[in-house]
């Protein structure tokens, strides 16, 4: 909230205000494609698709998006409309690394960052010029300049007064973009801005808007706050302060604990063996029970999905009687679920597993029910499972029930392909140890 | 509910007894100290040190805690002398920190090629590049001239940049249209073993 001289009776900033809080959206460019380009000068200007390894397009660069190219597309159709397209695998651990890369760039010029996803963040920068001795466009724009020289990817961001006002100006001129909107110019600019650009405001929500003639961002953010109430209630209200330019949402620099763990595998070719599904499944289990244990949660909830070769996707949850973060007592839950959702005349590409309703692992009390022994146990158990993982490598200990995987690629035949960075160690790399530098590919002549 | 093991608490509890008596407990002052009704419990207790190495039992049965009475245990270094680089120890550089100034920057680019061999870049060496940073004149650089890319110390010759290489092999490469400078090599790393 600023100053009431700064907004006027109708709510809206001042015409002489200008930037009372500059909160800016740094928004990475088809990120995935990006970094390899980056990392791969030849395949500048190139269309350069990524997902190799899972048959779907996660990103595409530019050049392929012109092209036609959507994420999600299934390869086939990717080479359909695009046949000279690079199809890369996904390298998440260099994805990872230039992840870490861009925030840390970003916290040079302000400690109030906020990671909101793997290549997008939130930047409070309101505060800053003293130190900088600039404006905030002009900090904003050192900001971006920086991490486009130092990462070698481009970034679009925008600056305006609250989040989402930053993250409809991010997404105006993409890619390599930039806009800045002030207070005084927000009434113009939001005129021509259509409704779907608002994040927090779906399909439904949108068309809901339009039946009443809502179209443009101005046309929501000026109808009165009673009638956005009763039409999308408290968040509708949010959002409709937020866009008017009063912050409602702060940017939240604290590492959250997830609110849930999630897992999901894709293998290819399909398969209709119960057992080997089944494996997937639990392997999920697995590594989602891992993670758990390593921000040391304990999931109150499950739920599995899987995926048919056409895309079909059918799931189950189920609620414990009792938090756990056992791996043991999560596949129990998993596995009776499987039971019923499991169809054997299908074919599946894909299953997940998602843990929820976390709370922190504690030993807690038992209740009358419950086997004390058995708990204890269990919970001695997973700390040894994951003593040893680490000491001997990620799933070096496992369920006999995700043994038959050891000996099977996720990914058979041409898709089977790892990122490089996998398979061309340096010396003293093992295939789960490397650098943690990214590798830049520039092939030297001369 | 079962008794879990707190190893770092029972040794505390035993090392203060020793530290106020000079000698070890009993079994009944074992009990005592753990809160136990049952003398069990502390022969439980004392299993579990003694299988973890912490206590023994001499010749004749009694305890003996060789390693619970030193001031602090530091692994097996505390029964030495008293090591006075280790205060020092605090203010060490590991090799990622003497290596690499700009983590945000820093990239590996593995080396091909012999125009360095003079400066001691050899083929299959790494280097570390700053990539993004404006070279100054002596810097070795990896560069792009008339769209290809090599690695040569950045000179200027009047006034105008010139890529020397550390090979009498190779002539000095005046760009010819256009030159950018990917990035400064800030260190060689070379692993034999």
């Amino acid at each position: 909230m600023w100053p009431s001289s700064a907004s006027t009776s109708d709510g809206w900033p001042s015409p002489l205000t200008s930037l009372p809080r500059a909160i800016a959206h740094v928004d990475c460019d088809a990120f995935f494609a990006s970094v390899e380009q980056a990392l791969r000068p030849e395949l500048k200007g190139l269309p350069v698709v990524t997902g190799k390894e899972r048959g779907i397009a996660a990103a595409m660069s530019y050049e392929a998006k012109r092209r036609g190219v959507v994420r999600g597309m299934r390869l086939s159709d990717v080479r359909r409309v695009c046949p000279e397209a690079v199809v890369l695998p996904n390298d998440y651990e260099t994805y990872g690394l230039f992840s870490k890369r861009l925030f840390g760039i970003l916290r040079r010029y302000t400690p109030d960052i906020e990671e909101y996803s793997i290549d997008e963040a939130f930047v409070d920068l309101t505060g800053t010029r003293r130190t900088h001795q600039a404006s905030y466009e002009d900090i904003a724009l050192r900001m971006k300049a920086a991490v486009e020289s130092e990462l070698g990817i481009t970034v679009s961001v925008g600056l305006s007064l609250t989040r989402s006002l930053a993250k409809i100006c991010s997404k105006e001129r993409k890619p390599a973009g930039f806009v800045c909107v002030k207070g005084y110019e927000l009434k113009a600019y939001l005129a021509h801005v259509p409704a779907d650009r608002v994040c927090g405001l779906g399909p439904n929500s949108v068309a809901l808007l339009a039946k009443y003639g809502v179209r443009t961002v101005l046309d929501y953010a000026s109808r009165p706050e009673e009638w956005v109430r009763r039409l999308l209630g408290k968040t509708g209200v949010e959002l409709w302060w937020e866009l008017r330019g009063r912050a409602v949402y702060a940017v939240e620099t604290a590492l959250k604990a997830p609110a849930s763990v999630s897992k999901t595998k894709t293998f290819t070719p399909p398969s209709g063996d119960r057992e080997f599904v089944r494996a997937q499944l639990l392997r999920n289990v697995e590594s989602a029970c891992i993670k758990l244990r390593r921000h040391g949660l304990a999931l109150k909830a499950i739920g599995v999905h899987l995926t048919t070769d056409e895309f079909r996707t059918s799931g189950l949850s189920a609620e414990l009687s009792r938090a756990t973060s056992s791996t043991i007592r999560a596949v129990e839950a998993a596995s009776e679920l499987f039971v019923r959702v499991y169809d054997p005349a299908r074919r599946y590409r894909r299953t997940g597993v998602v843990l929820s309703e976390l709370e922190p692992d504690s030993a807690g009390q038992a209740d009358l029910f419950e086997d004390a022994v058995r708990l204890a146990k269990l919970r001695g158990v997973s700390a040894v499972v994951d003593e040893v993982n680490r000491l001997y490598g990620k799933h070096a200990l496992h369920l006999a029930a995700t043994d038959g995987l050891r000996s099977y690629a996720q990914h058979l035949g041409e898709r089977g392909d790892h990122a490089r960075r996998k398979i061309d160690l340096l010396r003293g790399e093992t295939h789960r140890q490397r650098l943690g530098l990214p590798v830049w590919e520039v092939r030297l002549t001369r | 509910m079962p008794r879990t093991f707190d190893r770092a608490g029972a040794l505390k509890k035993l090392r203060e007894f020793y530290r106020s008596h000079h000698r070890p407990p009993s079994f009944d002052e074992i009990r005592e100290l753990f809160g136990y009704r049952s003398k069990n419990s502390a022969f439980w207790i004392v299993r579990r040190l003694i299988e973890s190495g912490f206590l023994r039992k001499d010749p004749k049965g009694k305890l003996v805690l060789d390693q619970l009475t030193g001031v602090k245990l530091l692994g097996s270094v505390a029964a030495g002398f008293p090591n006075p680089a280790e205060e020092e120890l605090v203010d060490t550089l590991n090799l990622d920190e003497y290596l690499i100034r700009h983590p945000e920057q820093t990239f590996l680019v593995k080396v091909t090629g012999d125009s360095m061999i003079d400066a001691g870049i050899h083929e299959g060496d790494l280097v570390l590049v700053e990539r993004g940073r404006s070279p100054k004149e002596g810097d070795i650089v990896i560069a792009q001239v008339d769209r290809e890319w090599t690695l040569k110390y950045y000179q200027k010759k009047a006034g105008r940049p010139v890529l020397v290489a550390a090979n009498v092999k190779y002539p000095p490469i005046v760009p010819r249209e256009e030159l950018t400078v990917g990035g400064v090599v800030v260190a060689v790393v070379r692993k034999y073993k």
